[in-house]
């Protein structure tokens, strides 16, 4: 079988720039498995004890079951699965 | 006591002392571990993150070696622990009555309960759930995302044995924690899949967590097939058989965690040492 592949958008959520993924979290939520995390953006200076600048990975990508509610409940449409 | 060897190392008192945490200098290793936790499956160790862990798992000779390594590392006992791995941090499943032992009489002060993080990080979710102790207490009262909001942060011990119990009855496994590998800190209560440790040993079979001291014995006479249990298992571990109208347990899915006791009427269910269970003993 085809690895499955969660493509999020960082234009739309995340990283300081679209939709501060701590305050949305409806893909967390919306996803049985859990198959996302979300985390402090590395790579980029922040407070390390206060960090304020998060995204969403798609971890546990064999573990996603292709139900695609992540999608749908997206309110950013940022995130594509394949 | 080493863990897995058929004895209670989480009775052991020297675990939780404050010179154990001391001579670790493990205030230096958990501030860390803490402020880094949400990205300890992202970040690339020697090349690979946990990214897709299954696939890669999954690969001939090299599946084998990441997971040889994974297991190094949570089993960890170098001087050298790396904090943003988590080196050296795994646990084990505890009925109630151990982990109530533990915070009665182990648990080193200050005790604290705050977010727990795993559901923080995987679900979003605030929920005051996870309590922890000893030299880690100091550390999380300086991360603000973790901090309760409305609600004291600090706890006596009864009052942690009464949130533990809440919890419990709620339906959540009490888990207690090397962070790192001798010293205890913590208490949790696991929900899975959200909890980074149950996840490892149910989806990857790492071994974060072990299983308990202890494996689920049913009374079939006292059974009355209510499956009210049923719905309390974690790991799948029960099964109403609607031919036989009782409840089924499965011995090697069992962890022991004893919750489902909390759900019967009848006093079908108890707990029995894992080491008295022939075929079991060992096994965890």
């Amino acid at each position: 079988m085809a690895k499955t592949k969660i493509i999020i958008d960082y234009t739309k959520c995340g990283d300081g720039v679209g939709v501060d993924p701590r305050q949305c979290g409806r893909c967390l939520r919306a996803c049985d498995p859990a198959v996302f995390l979300c985390h402090e953006t590395l790579g980029v200076s922040q407070d390390p004890v206060d960090p304020q600048i998060w995204r969403i990975t798609a971890v546990w990508l064999d573990l996603c079951n292709h139900c695609i509610k992540c999608v749908h409940e997206c309110p950013q449409s940022a995130i594509t699965v394949i | 006591m080493k863990h897995g060897a058929g004895g209670k190392w989480y009775l052991n008192a020297r675990n939780y002392s404050d010179q154990l945490a001391k001579d670790l200098d493990l205030e230096s290793y958990l501030t860390e571990q803490w402020s880094n936790f949400e990205t300890v499956f992202i970040r690339k160790i020697m090349g690979i993150s946990s990214i897709g862990l299954g696939y890669k798992l999954r690969m001939p000779i090299i599946g084998r070696v990441i997971r040889w390594n994974a297991e190094k590392m949570i089993h960890s006992e170098s001087k050298n622990r790396n904090p943003f791995r988590a080196d050296g941090h795994f646990g084990q499943v505890l009925p109630l009555e151990d982990a109530k032992l533990i915070l009665s009489n182990l648990a080193a002060e200050p005790i604290i309960e705050n977010y727990c993080m795993c559901r923080l990080m995987q679900r979003g979710i605030k929920e005051v759930c996870c309590i922890n102790f000893g030299v880690l207490s100091g550390v999380i009262e300086k991360l603000p995302r973790f901090i309760p909001e409305n609600t004291k942060l600090r706890l006596d011990r009864e009052e942690a044995v009464a949130r533990l119990e809440k919890h419990s009855r709620a339906g959540r496994v009490s888990t207690v924690w090397f962070q790192p590998v001798p010293y205890v800190c913590a208490i949790c209560s696991c929900e899975t899949p959200q909890c980074g440790g149950l996840r490892l040993r149910n989806d990857f079979g790492l071994m974060s967590v072990y299983k308990g001291e202890y494996v689920i014995r049913l009374d079939p006479d006292r059974c009355q097939g209510c499956k009210l249990c049923v719905s309390m298992c974690q790991f799948g571990a029960l099964r109403h058989s609607p031919s036989l109208k009782r409840v089924l347990v499965d011995n090697t899915k069992c962890f022991g965690c004893g919750l489902c006791r909390h759900a019967c009427n009848f006093d079908a269910l108890q707990l029995v040492p894992r080491e008295e269970v022939p075929g079991l003993k060992g096994m965890y």
